[in-house]
């Protein structure tokens, strides 16, 4: 029997894998996917973003996707029909490989949104059990662990923070972002530096970055962004059993006693240990709580509350785009458009909370970049005239020509808040079964229409920006599609074992050692990408098992 | 059936290879043969068996088009022939997924990895002064 056992290797489950392997437990990694390292990554994007080779193929593993209109009536999707996919990373790391690495903190009032801001209509908003206060070192942890470059700008929404600034230096920009600048100083606008989960200089015996270009939906090839696999794992003793996919945990009326899993070759194999730590990504986990009834839980794993699966959050919001075009810069200006690798990392948060019509609102958080650098959906996106129809031929080739070569698309994103309700949830298919012969995850999706309103709000700022700096073909969207790579709830935290799956250490109420430490334990999101708020919870929970386990043996 | 063998000696890369400089004329300018890179998306592992039956079908429905317009199969007709064959489908639901589809190949070869093979001295992507990314895969992903 091992200390601890950890299901998915991903921001979730690996900063707890590097506490309490460096504190001398014994700890067995379980993932559902391969082992790739640094010298693995190459920037091949037929592979990457057109073959999603880091995902699992969806006729073997899918998801069902209702959507629900607000009259309760919704379509029901086939993951594997109609290609939607909510895979994120099936890899040593998870996601974390591929992210983008856009790092912002919440803030003091995303841990009490239902006391400063109040009820919403259908809508289940609750405050966490834990503060700001509480997360505040553990974010501070994860900036020198992790690492996280950054400069700290002072605004009216800048969080409290126990250091000064970011331990590692912003990464080079683009000189396009001093027109972002000046045109946000002419708006009265608050532009901030993004704060990257990327080394801009070797440290933490890991290469800086080397500005390839491409990192986002990209492993990095110099280690410098700040993946669960390069930060934690590799610096860890920690056993990673790959391909190792869980199906199942067994329990009795008190405790996990065994994990069982699918090897590669698909033959089963089980693991025993004190403490299970659950972190397969928010569908995944509650998929497999679910899919673990028995006679003491016959209604799901930990799930005597009958909230395992409910109130599953994204972040809300969307995206919009401006184009430069060459006729209206200088050569200079030209020049300092096209120059490519360096990054454009600026964001905004005057709007993370804002007034309209005497109402008080929690807004958000946009970030500004340019389009992502791969070259075929840049073509692709060329293929229609402006009345729809499709081009070819020489017409089609002078298009794509100018286009790529004389102009660029910078683009924003808008995250704000997706309100948990009653219909977005995760249950499972009784009769979809996955290539192991598991019953699928049966993903609901419902957007509150305020997240709308709210989105709508910041993009409308967003657009105000573009327009200043002189941007051409500005448009944006704000809907309820949910982004699979922003996704948490379905075993939220509390305080009352009624109405929660976790207790405020994210150990399941019900059970005395199963904890769950991916995204699936946020009652609510905040208004910005959650990675570093997984990473911080992961490493305050694990103090709290290195504590219990050390105690353990005392 | 499927197209491979409608039209007898006519197999779906012979079409796609005229279709695709029809579309794509550049492409051969820049001496980048982008119909050979089809076969890798018909063996793809990772390209779904409904993709790769809708590429064969679309061969087969564009001939079936050509045939009964024009009395021929689209390779032999004359390139205007052609050209006002692809107008006439473009406006048909199947004629827009289909071209659309032909066309995200070819830019697939012409504008991925030199690996795959079409994209030869990186020709595709110096056109658009565009730099791969680094490292580049040291085999293709298939």
């Amino acid at each position: 029997m091992v200390d601890v056992c950890i299901i998915g290797s991903g921001a979730g489950g690996a900063p707890i894998a590097y506490e309490l392997a460096n504190a001398g437990f014994s700890v067995v990694v379980l993932e559902k996917g391969e082992n790739y390292t640094e010298a693995d990554f190459n920037k091949d994007e037929l592979a990457v973003s057109r073959r999603d080779m880091f995902t699992p193929p969806l006729n073997e593993q899918k998801h069902i996707i209702k959507e629900y209109k607000a009259d309760g009536t919704f379509t029901r999707y086939d993951g594997a029909e109609s290609g939607w996919n909510f895979w994120n990373g099936s890899m040593v790391g998870g996601s974390s490989n591929l992210m983008s690495g856009y790092f912002h903190r919440l803030k003091p009032n995303d841990f009490r949104l239902k006391s400063i801001y109040g009820e919403i209509e259908d809508a289940n908003v609750v405050d966490w059990p834990i503060s700001y206060e509480d997360l505040e070192p553990y974010y501070t942890k994860v900036e020198k662990i992790i690492g996280v470059s950054g400069k700290v700008i002072q605004h009216k929404h800048q969080e409290p923070r126990s250091t000064a600034d970011f331990p590692y230096p912003p990464l080079q920009t683009n000189a396009v972002t001093k027109w972002f600048d000046k045109a946000c100083d002419i708006l009265g606008y608050e532009a901030m530096p993004t704060p990257r989960a990327v080394l801009s200089q070797n440290a933490l015996k890991r290469n800086g970055c080397y500005y390839s270009n491409f990192c986002g939906s990209y492993g990095c090839a110099s280690a410098a962004k700040g993946s669960a696999r390069a930060a934690l794992l590799q610096k860890c003793s920690a056993k990673v059993i790959t391909d190792a996919f869980v199906y199942r945990l067994e329990s009795n009326k008190t405790k996990v006693t065994r994990a069982f899993y699918y090897t590669k070759h698909g033959i089963r194999d089980s693991i025993r240990a004190k403490i299970f730590i659950l972190a397969a990504q928010a569908i995944e986990s509650s998929r497999l709580l679910l899919n673990s009834k028995n006679e003491y839980f016959p209604t799901g794993l930990a799930n005597s509350s009958g909230e395992v699966g409910k109130n599953l959050i994204f972040s809300a919001g969307g995206s919009g785009r401006g184009r430069f075009v060459f006729e209206k810069l200088s050569q200079t200006q030209q020049q300092e458009l096209m120059q490519t690798g360096l990054f454009f990392n600026r964001s905004l948060q005057d709007w993370y909370e804002f007034d309209e019509n005497s109402k008080h609102y929690k807004g958000g958080t946009i970030d500004f970049l340019f389009e992502h650098q791969n070259i075929i959906p840049r073509v692709m996106n060329e293929l229609y005239d402006g009345e729809g129809n499709l081009l070819w031929g020489e017409k089609l080739a002078q298009k794509v020509h100018k286009r790529l070569t004389t102009s660029r698309v910078l683009t924003f994103e808008v995250f704000n808040d997706w309100l948990p309700t009653d219909k977005c949830f995760v249950d499972v298919d009784e009769t979809v079964k996955d290539k192991y012969g598991v019953p699928v995850g049966v993903i609901h999706l419902y957007g509150h229409p305020h997240d709308l309103k709210v989105g709508e709000h910041l993009a409308q700022k967003a657009v105000k920006v573009l327009e200043e700096l002189g941007c051409e073909e500005i448009e944006y969207s704000i809907s309820s599609a949910p982004p699979p790579n922003l996704v948490a709830g379905g075993c939220r935290f509390g305080e009352d074992a009624k109405n929660s799956v976790l207790d405020k250490n994210c150990k399941a109420h019900d059970l005395q050692n199963l904890y769950v430490t991916d995204a699936s334990f946020m009652p609510t999101g905040g208004s910005v990408p959650y990675t570093w708020s997984i990473y911080a919870n992961s490493f305050r929970v694990a103090d709290v098992i290195k504590k219990r386990l050390k105690a353990s043996i005392s | 059936m499927d197209g491979c063998n409608l039209f007898g000696i006519t197999t779906p890369i012979d079409t796609i290879k005229v279709l695709q400089n029809d579309l794509f004329p550049q492409a051969q300018r820049l001496k980048i043969q982008t119909a050979p890179y089809m076969r890798i998306v018909l063996h793809h592992s990772r390209i779904s068996q409904e993709d790769k039956i809708f590429i064969k079908n679309g061969v087969k429905w564009l001939n079936e088009e050509a045939i009964t317009i024009y009395r021929s199969s689209y390779i032999k007709l004359p390139a205007s022939k052609r050209q006002k064959l692809l107008q006439s489908i473009s406006q048909t639901q199947w004629g827009d997924s289909f071209l659309y589809n032909i066309m995200g190949y070819l830019f697939e070869a012409m504008l991925g990895d030199p690996i795959y093979g079409a994209n030869k001295a990186e020709a595709g992507w110096r056109w658009l002064a565009f730099e791969g990314g680094k490292p580049r895969p040291k085999k293709a992903f298939l």
